[in-house]
């Protein structure tokens, strides 16, 4: 009796384990932050074009909290995230065992925004100020956390203000004399708004990103420990994929918003920008086999805005613009390349918000640049 | 000699056997936290899940303490039970005085039970952030969000516990020449108590939820913050402290209506000798 | 207290606003002490007839006056009893028998005082404390009277007060009745379905006739008192239950 229950159990397991693996050999989840995004373009752009697949990868995206990404890859219930570096650094503090394998972000993507009469910005002049912040949280608090730090300020010096993600609602109703932002989104909105008289009597703004004051870690994609111990090959060819698929993002922004539209519900897409779109990707695409170096791509950029702010609404393209300056905290001569020295700061910083004990980390080992070296040419 | 010995042995075994599983049985409910423990400890020590997914009980107990002693949980902990104490007390109001109100008009049901069913079937979650909006983002958006969670359950029992109301005893209050508030005072509010009680058992429970998601909301204080902040620290055993503190709040209110229902309910257990 | 009923008519609404002729109209006299008893066929307007005595019902057309003075809503002098005891099962039996008084704004001592001076009469001595929920049928339904006596009504009003109880407390329960009336001699107008228990109880026995309820018969019963329960062997109570019965179900219908 015993050993056919056994037996039963035994091939149960097994049935259960052959799902698994076949499984595995094929779907691979990818963990996300936030809500469907043109920010995250990459990960269209490799699912859509083939990056995932020919390195042998279908991908699957799901958005969570952040923290439940990085305990979820600890675990190994998912093979890859994204998340920022702060949270690699704390809950490694707490027992997780991750590394993080590629830097995506290789700028901070927070700034301050705040009215400025001659377009010049000294965080100085925040003192005494009303800041308003998403919350007391995340990316938004340990940057503000970082730049008043630069500035030889605190957070006693200023009045802090919840004010969740409205920034350009509160500081255009002059609720706010600053606010903390995304410095690839909001100060684009405030911006608009600043043009159609639509601000109160702000008339110029000024924005003070993080990255220009202090190299702090970003978003990166992360695994286990013991996958990138026990497969250190898949980790290499997850790296490869992505590098693959962000640099496609950089060189064409126009392929990328169409790959997004499938992806995000909600991205603008009418037929007249849509048209153009696809007019600008062929040329582009065409532009590229010439071998461009950064620079020129960066500039075919710049006059690929040009050309459809002409031709559409500029409500239309708030979203490209978006992408635009998303992809300039992306773009680097070595993409994926993660700093020492950008962790040490950050680390400084949570440890100045009291949410790291005092107790170096071992920094070393939160990061790996093995497999961005490993990315064949 | 060694009869009667033998008997007196039977007896006292037997009575101690009695009096055993009377006492297994009066400890039963303890007998099964016990058992849920040990099976908690038995599922970390299997290590299905890693440990800081799945903390030992050890774990969340010295973190039980170390929130005890920094002062961190009586903080965070006075914060959401004076939103709940605020809002159950507006919540029951209104839900009381109008379910009396709807039970003796029928007519007022018709007009506002479109308003009310809609209320209720909206869930509180999804329209808890336009609270905080319109109420500010400070304890009086928790006390309404746990209002509004409190007050269906005891709108709808009183309405049900007024309209249960012997129809027989309301002729002899009328043949008596009872007042109206002679009628309230010694009929619909004796009558209606049990199960305005039973109400309030759920009301109870749920003024936590209520306070909870709006701290949820608006990040600041009290449990629902210090679960997301422990959270955002990878602090799962605080995690875990935070859930089990809101249990036992639950639990002391549902366990004072109890008590209520034991003083104010007395008649109930006594029955045909 | 003497109680008139004149062209008294008592219509219910139907749901399609029709309207149900429930009794009369009928016309009756109860001079004060007296003890009438009114049977009839189910359903011919028996506690209809009570219910609009102890102003309880309005009346469609005629009127009801007790002393001469026209009902019109509850009199603390009429008292109703109903066949349910009606208990508040969250009062004691004191309370229960004392709730009269309290919604009188007696207060608490003289109210006991009351209560507790009428328990052995009712045979409720040592259940003062007792809940409803703890009381046999019988019991129950001397608490209902004896929160219908502590008022010191000038009329009782008694709808089917004994139909829910077994034939021994019945008869018992009607006896301890008897007792009680004849100590406080109150005018008595009692509803029962039992020809024996009317003719055992009443000085007149009135017969009502099927919907709408009509006076057919009204029937002295000239036995002495006290009544006992030997007397329903006597030749007289067996006519009388004979002559009862008749005027319910006439032998030519």
């Amino acid at each position: 009796m015993r050993k056919i229950l056994g037996r039963a159990l035994i091939s149960f397991f097994i049935i259960l384990s052959s799902v698994g693996a076949q499984a595995d050999s094929l779907q691979e989840r990818i963990l996300l932050t936030f809500i469907p995004n043109i920010q995250f373009a990459p990960f269209y752009v490799g699912i859509a074009d083939g990056h995932f697949a020919r390195q042998g990868f279908d991908v699957t995206l799901e958005h969570l909290q952040e923290p439940d990404v990085l305990d979820l890859v600890a675990a190994g219930q998912a093979d890859f995230g994204i998340v920022s570096g702060e949270q690699v650094i704390l809950a490694r503090a707490k027992g997780r065992d991750v590394v993080y394998v590629y830097e995506w972000f290789q700028e901070f993507p927070v700034g301050i925004v705040m009215v400025s009469d001659d377009g010049g910005a000294d965080l100085e002049n925040l003192t005494d100020m009303t800041v308003g912040i998403p919350g007391r949280f995340g990316a938004s608090y340990s940057g503000l956390t970082t730049l008043l730090q630069s500035a030889g300020l605190s957070e006693d010096d200023i009045e802090l203000n919840e004010i969740g993600f409205n920034a350009p609602d509160v500081f255009c109703l002059g609720a706010v004399d600053a606010a903390v932002v995304y410095v690839n989104n909001e100060p684009l909105q405030i911006r608009k708004r600043v043009a159609a008289g639509d601000c109160g009597d702000v008339r110029e703004i000024a924005v003070v990103s993080v990255a220009s004051r202090v190299d702090l870690v970003s978003n990166g994609l992360i695994v286990s420990a013991d996958l990138a111990g026990r497969d250190p090959d898949k980790v290499q060819r997850m790296a490869s994929a992505f590098n693959s698929a962000l640099k496609a993002t950089i060189n064409n922004p126009a392929a990328a918003y169409l790959a997004s539209g499938t992806f995000v519900e909600t991205l603008p897409g009418e037929p007249a920008l849509l048209t153009l779109l696809r007019e600008l990707a062929a040329e582009q695409a065409v532009f590229l086999e010439t071998d461009p170096t950064r620079e020129e791509i960066a500039e075919s950029r710049s006059d690929m805005l040009v050309l459809l702010a002409d031709a559409v609404g500029s409500d239309d393209l708030t979203q490209f613009e978006v992408l635009l300056r998303t992809i300039a905290l992306w773009d680097a001569d070595t993409l994926g390349h993660s700093d020492l020295s950008s962790w040490e700061a950050m680390s400084d910083t949570l440890r100045l918000m009291g949410l790291l004990s005092d107790d170096p980390p071992d920094l070393s080992a939160s990061f790996s640049n093995q497999f961005v070296t490993g990315i064949g040419e | 000699m060694a009869e009667v010995g033998k008997k007196h042995d039977t007896e006292l075994g037997s009575r101690s056997t009695r009096t055993l599983l009377l006492q297994l049985r009066r400890s039963s409910p303890l007998l099964s936290l016990v058992a849920l423990l040990l099976l908690w400890q038995l599922l970390t020590s299997a290590e299905i899940y890693p440990a800081f997914i799945v903390p030992p009980p050890a774990a969340v107990g010295e973190a039980f303490i170390e929130a005890l002693q920094s002062g961190l949980l009586l903080k965070h902990l006075s914060v959401t039970l004076e939103e709940m104490f605020f809002g159950l007390i507006l919540g029951l109001g209104i839900g009381l005085s109008i379910g009396y109100a709807i039970a003796k008009m029928p007519i007022l049901e018709y007009t506002l039970s479109p308003v009310i069913v809609a209320f209720q079937s909206t869930p509180i979650v999804a329209y808890a952030p336009l609270l905080v909006i319109w109420f500010g983002s400070g304890p009086t958006s928790k006390i309404v969000t746990t209002a509004v969670i409190v007050f269906f359950p005891s709108l709808v029992n009183t309405i049900v516990a007024v309209r249960a109301v012997s129809p027989n005893l309301r002729d002899l209050m009328t043949s008596l020449n009872a007042t109206p508030w002679q009628t309230f005072r010694q009929l619909e509010l004796p009558s209606a108590l049990p199960v305005v009680l039973a109400g309030l058992k759920t009301s109870a429970t749920l003024a936590v939820i209520g306070a909870v998601v709006g701290e949820f909301v608006t990040q600041g204080s009290g449990l629902g913050f210090l679960v997301t902040s422990a959270r955002n620290q990878y602090d799962t055993p605080l995690v875990i402290v935070t859930v089990l503190t809101m249990t036992a709040i639950a639990l002391s209110l549902y366990s004072f209506v109890v008590l209520l229902e034991w003083r104010w309910l007395a008649w109930r257990r006594r029955s045909k000798p | 207290m003497k109680l008139s009923l004149r062209e008294l008519v008592v219509d219910f609404k139907t749901p399609d606003e029709g309207r149900l002729p429930a009794l009369g109209p009928i016309s009756l006299e109860v001079s004060p002490g007296e003890f009438v008893c009114i049977v009839g066929p189910s359903g011919c307007g028996k506690s209809t007839l009570i219910r609009t005595l102890a102003g309880l019902q309005r009346a469609t057309s005629g009127s009801v006056a007790g002393d001469d003075v026209p009902i019109t809503g509850p009199l603390a002098t009429l008292a109703i009893m109903f066949q349910d005891a009606n208990l508040m099962p969250w009062r004691t039996v004191i309370d229960n028998i004392g709730l009269p008084l309290e919604l009188a704004g007696v207060d608490k001592a003289r109210r006991h005082a009351a209560v507790y001076e009428l328990l052995p009469q009712l045979h409720l001595q040592n259940f003062a404390l007792s809940y409803p929920a703890e009381l046999s049928g019988g019991m129950a339904q001397r608490v209902a009277l004896g929160r219908v006596i502590v008022q010191r009504p000038k009329a009782l009003l008694l709808d089917e007060p004994f139909g829910a109880l077994d034939a021994m407390t019945r008869e018992k329960i009607s006896l301890e009745l008897l007792d009680l009336w004849r100590e406080h001699r109150q005018t008595v107008v009692m509803v029962t379905h039992d020809i024996n228990e009317a003719v055992l109880m009443a000085d007149r026995v009135v017969v009502l006739s099927s919907r709408p309820g009509k006076l057919v018969a009204d029937i002295a019963i000239a036995l002495e008192r006290p009544r006992a329960i030997n007397m329903i062997y006597r030749e007289t109570f067996l006519r009388l239950v004979r002559e009862t019965r008749a005027a319910i179900d006439p032998p030519d219908a």
